[in-house]
């Protein structure tokens, strides 16, 4: 790895730590509480930012596996893992907050609500994915398959909606991007600093995205030596 | 000679898929193993849901076409890992791959058979399911085949594909339900609540909604199939 790049990702890092730090101090400090739901709706920013990393990490995977079908090259294998894996963990956040919000709220822990039930489905989806890719041995078979997965997956998600949709739902309707517009029917305060989540986390996604890439990388090279030195002799 | 061309060739990919149907069906009729194990697991579903489910508080009609539906899932499951587990043995895929045929075609003939079969399997089920559910169906015989008909399409499309993808698999069997069941989610709610509206005498007109989208889902993923089944039967 060259110096430079070395720079830049440190630099990243630090940039996410500082964006959390703020982020931390808005959510906590800065922000009114909610007058209807209380302290708990504090949670909001973080359940909504884990919800919209999820989603921006499974379409990268789906543009990663197009790619990789398309080009064949191992990086956008690389770079499908890498998303797939951050999105998994986001998604379980989301279905880690959104019961501890929806319990004083709803009085549920879980209500087949349609959202929830897509947001569920969603993560099945990948986690499906994720055991496909290791129960495969490393090789163009797995990339392939991974692939074809990872588009199938994504263009599943529209039926999802609707079905569910369609199917039940008690979600309030959508806040944060209404027809109203951008944010309407909420306070600027708490706009502002679930903006400031938002972009904290979108950093941490590329952070997540960088580390990862490289142990994948550096797995490949240790195959490559062991197969020049190890097998050979 | 210029219009012939592209016929000869049309004809030419129905015989193959025409060919890989036959084949399927022919050794379906030799050992008549996958059917037989279909529907008796189909109907043993049936059995153990009567059993886990009390029908005198549950009424027949509200539950009977999820159970329904989770049976022709489970048993269509059996088939589907089956259809490509076959060609793996003695290297028969390999086969298939080296000889001059499309592999839209091997697609095409694999969903065809594996459709059918399901098909042939859900129609012996309904007057058993009729008679131990106490649900009359012939009325709404016509629509119902409907619903079924465009169900179990999307189930195979994407079934095909997630089948010759997982018969390269070490733990395909596992790993086929695993891969398909959160795919077909819209499917499955889409075809239960259709079947119960059918049931309930509505027409199909009150249930565009959901035609439309069970419809499109088999459209799609048959687009989709086409576009990447090369990338999966790839040797």
């Amino acid at each position: 790895m060259s110096e430079e790049a070395k720079q830049s990702s440190s630099i990243l890092i630090w940039l996410t730590a500082l964006a959390f730090l703020i982020g931390m101090a808005a959510i906590f400090i800065y922000v009114p509480t909610e007058q209807m739901e209380g302290a708990v709706q504090r949670i909001m920013y973080f359940h909504i930012p884990a919800a919209w990393l999820a989603f921006f990490s499974f379409f990268i995977v789906f543009i990663c596996s197009i790619l990789f079908l398309w080009k064949k090259e191992r990086e956008w294998d690389i770079y499908a893992l890498a998303s797939a894996e951050i999105g998994v963990i986001f998604c379980s956040l989301v279905l880690i907050t959104g019961p501890i919000w929806a319990r004083p709220i709803w009085g549920a822990w879980w209500v087949w609500d349609a959202r929830l039930t897509s947001t569920l489905i969603l993560w099945l989806i990948y986690v499906s994915y994720l055991m496909l890719r290791y129960q495969t041995e490393a090789g163009s078979m797995r990339a392939r398959f991974a692939a074809v997965l990872g588009i199938i997956g994504f263009l599943d998600i529209p039926f999802i909606h609707f079905s569910v949709l369609w199917w039940r739902t008690f979600h309030p309707p959508p806040k944060m991007i209404s027809p109203e517009g951008l944010g309407a029917g909420m306070d600027t305060s708490m706009v502002a600093t679930l903006m400031l989540s938002l972009g904290a986390f979108t950093l941490l996604y590329f952070v997540l995205m960088g580390q990862r890439i490289k142990v994948e990388t550096m797995k490949d090279e240790v195959e490559q030596l062991k197969k020049d030195h190890l097998y050979s002799n | 000679m210029h219009t012939g061309a592209p016929v000869i060739a049309m004809n030419r990919y129905l015989n193959q898929v025409r060919a890989i149907v036959w084949k399927d069906f022919i050794t379906e009729l030799k050992t008549r193993e996958l059917f037989s194990s279909m529907f008796i697991f189909a109907l043993l579903v049936i059995i153990i849901f009567i059993f886990s489910i009390n029908l005198s508080i549950v009424k027949a009609s509200e539950i009977g076409p999820g159970v329904m539906w989770v049976a022709f899932l489970f048993a269509g499951t059996i088939g589907l890992n089956r259809s490509f587990m076959l060609e793996k043995e003695n290297g028969c895929l390999q086969g298939l791959l080296i000889a001059p045929v499309d592999r839209t075609a091997l697609y095409f003939g694999k969903l065809i058979s594996n459709f059918s079969f399901l098909l042939i399997m859900e129609f012996l089920i309904l007057p058993i399911f009729m008679i131990f559910f106490n649900i009359d169906l012939i009325p709404h015989l016509l629509p119902l085949i409907y619903v079924i008909f465009a169900g179990t399409l999307g189930f195979c499309t994407i079934g095909t594909l997630l089948s010759s993808l997982s018969a390269n698999l070490k733990s395909r069997d596992i790993m086929l339900p695993i891969l398909l069941y959160p795919l077909i989610i819209p499917i499955i709610i889409g075809s239960v609540r259709m079947t119960s509206q059918v049931i309930a005498g509505e027409p199909l007109s009150s249930m565009t909604n959901w035609l439309s989208l069970v419809l499109c889902f088999d459209v799609i993923y048959i687009a989709v199939s086409i576009m990447i089944i090369d990338f999966v039967l790839e040797e």
